[in-house]
């Protein structure tokens, strides 16, 4: 199999984030690229897929305007959930034909590819049947939410590296009442782990899980190039009351 | 001829997808490949592109439902039918039909859904050689299976095509009219996709079961006491806005032998025993179909039993709204199960883990018992408690729950500790 493409976006508004993926999914449905492994860098948002029920939000509208927070609503599997500082989130663009569109094994993939990393630093990272995403002693660490276009996988896992885990207060993670979030830094008890060192072991991890030959990194502006200008992304903002 | 919309294969281990979002409305025309509704399984979200281009002409499984693989949840109608099936009336005008009164009053009451048209619901077993635009005719003119199943058809292997349908609708006229909407016998079962509450149930009680070496053991208690209680300060509690339940006094009673049995207020960590020296303790709220919930009453310990009634009340209220915050069940320490409110005189109940045991109460009943040699009525009940075997052995829970059944009878032992 060829090298998985990956790219480490940097400061990236969810919008233009959201509008390169498409844009990627329509090259990588066309046989324009490969598969790749975005890395974008979220200020604060929160998302809703499609799994998605009313009062999985928690803040009311005026907190969020307060905090400048957009609701997003997105075509991905799963309910509501935070990106921003301190997380490592990566967008998978990747073409499910060739894995026999075997949706779940691609989850199970994901976070087999997470629970590896983790082990690295100690943690002992789960999945809970049922539950998708990964645990750490019945705390969730990495949550996964995935959408499919013309068999092209978009979106992709969030895992917790050092946010401020208070954000996770805003809502209902993944609509699940009581659950609770946690971090690599929360359990390593460290004041900082370095995300970029948590990043190229993701990839690596990933690139290996999922059968790539290699990582290849490549500059922001190679993944930008596939951006196609006037596209706007399909999803839109929610108002803050409907969600 | 018409297109099955179904749900695909989307995975080895995947048996059922829940229809997202339709892309397209009925009647919308739709390109080849082109998304036309989404379906998600676990956490992902999958574009169903069309499978030919065409007319959207049927949603039969609407947003929300989950239904097993392979089954259908739409019709398409071919390019070339388009236009045929964008005016459905072309059908019930058939001019053969137009002179037949009888059906058009069965058509004007509609089948309910599921009923003998083999309407499509697609579950196994179901017969399938009966295309979509069959199906639709059937249920538009109240046409049963078994009606159908008289039609000698024309088509591949013997298969009764829409043709066929309409010539045997233009003589149904003669024979008297079969009134099958009325008559249609209502789907013998029912399938209730599991809520994501009901998951989680269904997974902590396998757990429980699993986990924990459930055992139970039972007692009696005589009531007198605390129904005096109630009745003189219940009203006094009204006034000020609280509900005085059984549940405080049954709170209080644990607790206090808790402290005396520390290893019932524990919870199994690998091989050891966590003793708790907190006091969290459980209550099982049952919401009917919202499923079951046990939030937990922080440091009962610490809280007079006023305090505890308005907690319960509050507690209970909440669950019922779907309002609990998520500390609130979590670090529960021990639970208490009030099987009673629902007319329950005995119950084995299930721990709710990594708790390791936990309290039935059940309804107050007047019974006779013998009290000095004399059979009197008194109000009794029922008080059994189930228990990981693993770490509270048999005599342990007999003691405490011996003791709780005591502090019920004479809660004056709450301040006269012998």
């Amino acid at each position: 199999m060829r090298p998985l493409d990956a790219c480490a976006l940097g400061p990236t508004s969810y919008r233009d984030g959201l509008r390169l993926q498409e844009s990627l999914v329509r090259a990588r449905a066309a046989g324009q690229t490969g598969d790749w492994l975005l890395f974008p860098d979220h200020p604060p948002v929160l998302t809703v897929g499609r799994g998605g029920r009313a009062g999985s939000l928690r803040a009311d509208p005026a907190t969020l305007a307060r905090l400048g927070i957009e609701v997003f609503e997105v075509a991905r599997g799963g309910d509501i959930t935070w990106h921003g500082p301190g997380q490592l989130v990566g967008y998978t663009i990747v073409d499910l034909t060739p894995r026999g569109r075997d949706t779940h094994r691609f989850l199970r993939d994901l976070e087999q590819a997470l629970i590896r990393v983790l082990g690295d630093y100690g943690i002992a990272g789960a999945c809970v049947p049922g539950r998708t995403g990964v645990w750490v002693e019945g705390e969730k660490i990495a949550s996964i939410g995935i959408a499919v276009r013309r068999w092209v996988g978009y979106h992709g896992f969030a895992l917790n590296v050092a946010p401020d885990l208070a954000s996770f207060d805003l809502i209902h993670p993944c609509g699940l009442r009581g659950i609770r979030m946690t971090s690599m830094a929360a359990r390593l008890g460290a004041e900082n782990v370095p995300l970029e060192e948590v990043r190229a072991r993701v990839a690596a991890a990933l690139a290996l899980q999922l059968g790539y030959d290699a990582v290849r990194w490549t500059a922001p502006d190679e993944a930008r190039s596939f951006l196609e200008r006037g596209i706007e992304a399909a999803e839109t903002t929610l108002d803050h009351h409907a969600a | 001829m018409p297109i099955s919309i179904v749900v695909p294969q989307l995975g080895e281990s995947v048996a059922e997808g829940t229809v997202s979002r339709w892309l397209k409305q009925v009647g919308e025309k739709v390109r080849r490949e082109e998304p036309l509704v989404e379906i998600q399984t676990d956490k992902i979200n999958v574009e169903i592109p069309s499978p030919a281009e065409g007319v959207l002409q049927a949603i039969t499984v609407p947003e929300g439902t989950t239904v097993l693989v392979g089954t259908e949840i739409g019709v398409l109608a071919g390019a070339d039918e388009a236009v045929a099936f964008a005016a459905p009336a072309a059908v019930t005008s058939t001019p053969a039909r137009a002179a037949q009164p009888a059906p058009v009053t069965a058509h004007a009451a509609p089948a309910p859904a599921g009923a003998d048209y083999g309407n499509g619901g697609g579950l196994p077993g179901e017969p399938r050689q009966l295309s979509p635009a069959v199906r639709k005719i059937m249920r538009e003119q109240a046409v049963s299976l078994r009606e159908v199943d008289a039609i000698r058809g024309s088509g591949l292997a013997g298969r009764v095509t829409r043709d066929d349908l309409l010539e045997y609708l233009a003589t149904r006229g003669a024979q008297p009219a079969p009134v099958v909407a009325a008559a249609a016998p209502g789907p013998r079962e029912e399938i209730v996709p599991f809520s994501k509450v009901r998951k989680l149930i269904a997974e902590n009680m396998v757990r429980a079961k699993h986990t924990a070496a459930h055992t139970h053991c039972f007692d009696e208690t005589d009531m007198g006491a605390i129904v005096a209680l109630r009745k003189e300060w219940g009203p006094r509690l009204e006034a000020q806005g609280i509900k005085l339940t059984y549940m405080p006094f049954f709170i209080k009673a644990v607790v206090f032998a808790l402290r005396e049995f520390p290893w019932v207020n524990g919870e199994v960590r690998g091989e050891s025993l966590v003793v708790k020296k907190y006091y969290n303790i459980g209550m099982a709220v049952g919401r009917d179909d919202k499923g079951l919930i046990v939030p937990n009453i922080k440091d009962c310990d610490r809280k007079n039993l006023v305090r505890l009634a308005a907690e319960v009340n509050d507690l209970a209220a909440r669950a019922r709204a779907d309002r609990l915050k998520p500390d609130e069940i979590q670090d529960g320490t021990f639970s208490i199960t009030n099987a009673g409110v629902y007319g329950a005189i005995n119950s084995s109940p299930v721990i709710n883990v990594p708790e390791v045991a936990i309290l039935g109460v059940h309804k107050i009943v007047e019974r006779p018992v013998v009290r000095d040699g004399q059979i009197v009525a008194r109000p009794m009940m029922n008080a059994s408690i189930g228990f990981d075997h693993r770490v509270v052995d048999g005599e342990l829970a007999v003691k405490f729950l011996r003791r709780v059944c005591e502090l019920l009878e004479k809660p004056e032992l709450l301040w006269f500790h012998v």
